[in-house]
């Protein structure tokens, strides 16, 4: 029996529908959100954008980028040392332990962080208690630092499970080769290893600085400070004042961050291609 | 477990309605804005009641999230709902803050019924008539009224200051043990900001009962200018409740909370008790919520009855002065009188009638407060 040349068509549109009703139409309505004004079309939003969020634009950007490098240097840690690492109890362990804060949401990371990270909290408590410091020289880390720390806490798993997993589907020999030749195993793994599994990693990081790009609980719940991230911002020209335009204008800022990481990752992976050819 | 069986409900959303409408036993929706106090306070405390009074009748009630956002996120239920036609709709009762309450009545969402009910004439306060500059008398019966007030601890600070004025010297002189939330976290810090604008500009009468005159911004630089000095030798917290935790935790020992709150954390023992409150002059905003019923609302009538309850004086009384350490939403004097003196008394504690009537103040009129909320994001944190 022939198939009908209608059903393939036929069995994606229920999924097609779906993404252009609940993905494709909301962003448009967004982005073409951003610049009607009360006077019409313009860029009275993103003049307003600029003038009161530069520095919040700034800030997320610096916050998210930092973020992603520390998660970039733990993953790879954890990864490595799952791999070359000589001790296999401390590898089982740290291979239960590091996926733990995988299966924890943000607003309850954060949660954790407002009052582990306060000034008279519990990580400082720790601090006086063990005689490494005086009350009165404890700081409250309840600011970018919070963020960052939350942040890093929260995807480092999820970069390093990926990174971890493509390590294990390297050919072990080369690293054995490697050690017998006398390279140290930091050596090994920032010279052949990484190099190997660059692909994953990057794709790790841009889907974590993504996520974190959209993150709204952890800023709000860990910093009182300004400047803050976006998403606080445009949490409240909604809440505060019922303004779309602005809250659209921001979101479209956040997703030329987004896409300008993406555009870099695919850059890099079509050269890779290139090369491999 | 109640609550997780409305939310359900609320899934199921209007077939569910169009079907149990047809029926003898109606099912009344209560939505509200505010913390989950709100929502335990109606499932907790009015549902059963109104569940005896009404039999057959069943209340489900959902939260649509603390501050201003939640009030948004019903009015934007209702004016969607309003937008597409429905006759029927889908909330009975909704509990909104005094600046959506003026929005609503503009854009024609809620219903007269304040005349209808019998404990109508219960409330003379001109909050039932006035929300922000806009008349919405008739629309509303307030639940409650709540205000801020400056939290502090007797050990650090003997003698609180008693002014505005008086906080800048203090926190000048004690720097970072001022704490307080800005404007992005929550109402507590939004209202030390309008009681700012009061203390130091000239047009503090303007600011709360109008006209809005978009040419007296010109004149807050100053007042804003003060208000960014002041904030470098402040300690900001995260949210309402991070001004409280920080004060127990001796993290700061001064900021401001909401009067309410408060007293809910030290009778549930979140709080040192030993913390006390004052009002500062010449005076800190306060706000009531208000029950509203929307236009066009399914159970329209059995909604105005669930109102007649939830402001009776006995209901008051119990629910919203002992329980909650709430202001009465109905004039003071018809509570009290269901009260025995200790009760009325502790929620006098500190801030006492006189001073409540003297420096409980409104928050600006609605484009004021806006344009406040503005002019602190450009000025102050730019």
């Amino acid at each position: 029996m022939k198939a009908s040349p209608f059903l393939g068509p036929l069995l994606v549109l229920p999924a097609l529908g779906v993404i252009l009703l609940l993905f494709v139409w909301p962003l448009l309505y967004s982005l073409v959100g951003a610049f009607v004004t009360g006077e019409g079309w313009g860029l009275g939003n993103f003049a307003k954008t600029v003038e009161l969020y530069r520095s919040d634009i700034l800030f997320t950007f610096l916050i998210v980028g930092l973020s992603t490098l520390l998660i970039a240097v733990f993953a790879v840690a954890i990864g490595g040392y799952l791999v070359l690492g000589s001790n296999p109890r401390a590898q089982a362990i740290l291979r239960w332990l590091y996926r733990w804060p995988l299966f924890i949401p943000f607003i309850v990371a954060g949660q954790l962080m407002r009052t582990f990270l306060a000034k008279n909290g519990l990580l400082n408590g720790m601090l006086v208690e063990a005689g490494l410091l005086t009350p009165l020289q404890t700081l409250s880390f309840l600011d970018w630092r919070g963020i960052v720390i939350a942040f890093v806490w929260k995807q480092t798993p999820f970069v390093a499970l990926l990174v971890a997993g493509a390590m294990a589907g390297l050919d072990r020999s080369m690293f054995e080769a490697a050690r017998n030749l006398g390279a140290s195993r930091l050596r090994i793994l920032v010279e052949i290893v990484v190099p190997q599994v660059m692909q994953t990693l990057l794709v790790g990081l841009i889907l974590s600085f993504v996520i974190m790009l959209s993150v709204l609980s952890v800023p709000l719940m860990i910093n009182a400070q300004t400047p803050t991230m976006i998403t606080a911002n445009m949490a409240f020209r909604i809440n505060a004042y019922g303004d779309y335009g602005v809250a659209n204008a921001l979101g479209v800022i956040s997703y030329l961050m987004a896409g300008a990481v993406a555009w870099i990752y695919l850059r890099y992976a079509v050269r890779e291609r290139m090369e491999q050819r | 477990m109640r609550q997780s069986r409305a939310m359900i409900a609320s899934l199921i959303g209007g077939t569910m309605l169009a079907t149990t409408s047809l029926a003898m036993a109606e099912t009344l929706t209560v939505v509200t804005a505010g913390d989950q106090n709100m929502v335990d306070y109606i499932n907790e405390f009015l549902a059963p009641r109104f569940e005896a009074a009404n039999p057959g009748n069943t209340v489900r009630a959902l939260g649509t999230g603390p501050g201003d956002a939640g009030s948004q996120m019903i009015y934007e239920r209702l004016a969607a709902q309003k937008a597409a036609g429905a006759t029927d709709v889908d909330v009975d009762v909704a509990v909104v803050h005094q600046k959506m309450a003026g929005q609503m009545v503009e854009e024609g969402l809620l219903e007269s019924y304040r005349d209808k009910i019998g404990t109508g004439d219960l409330v003379t306060r001109d909050t039932a008539k006035m929300a922000l500059g806009t008349d919405v008398d008739g629309y509303v019966m307030p639940m409650f009224h709540s205000q801020t007030a400056i939290a502090y601890n007797p050990a650090l600070v003997p003698e609180p200051p008693q002014t505005y004025e008086e906080l800048v010297e203090w926190v000048a002189e004690n720097p970072g043990q001022f704490g307080y939330n800005g404007i992005k976290g929550g109402m507590s810090g939004v209202s030390f900001v309008m009681g700012w604008m009061y203390a130091f500009t000239d047009q503090g009468e303007q600011l709360m009962n109008g006209p809005f005159d978009e040419s007296t911004e010109a004149a807050w630089s100053d007042a804003l200018a003060k208000l960014k000095a002041f904030n470098e030798n402040v300690t900001f917290s995260p949210g309402n409740a991070g001004t409280l935790d920080m004060l127990n935790r001796g993290e700061i020992a001064m900021g401001p909370v909401w009067v309410d709150m408060f007293y809910t954390w030290q009778a549930d023992g979140r709080l040192n008790p030993d913390l006390k409150l004052s009002l500062i002059g010449p005076g800190m905003p306060g706000q009531p919520m208000y029950y509203v019923v929307p236009e066009g609302a399914a159970n329209a009538e059995l909604a105005a009855k669930f109102i007649e309850l939830a402001t009776s004086p006995a209901v008051q009384a119990e629910g919203i002065v002992e329980r909650f350490n709430w202001y009465p939403g109905i004039d003071a004097q018809h509570v009290q009188a269901e009260l025995d003196d200790a009760t009325w008394q502790r929620l006098f504690a500190d801030v006492g009638p006189e001073d409540l009537a003297e420096k409980g103040k409104p928050f600006p009129i609605g484009p004021y407060f806006d344009a406040i909320l503005e002019a602190y994001e450009r000025q102050v944190t730019n």
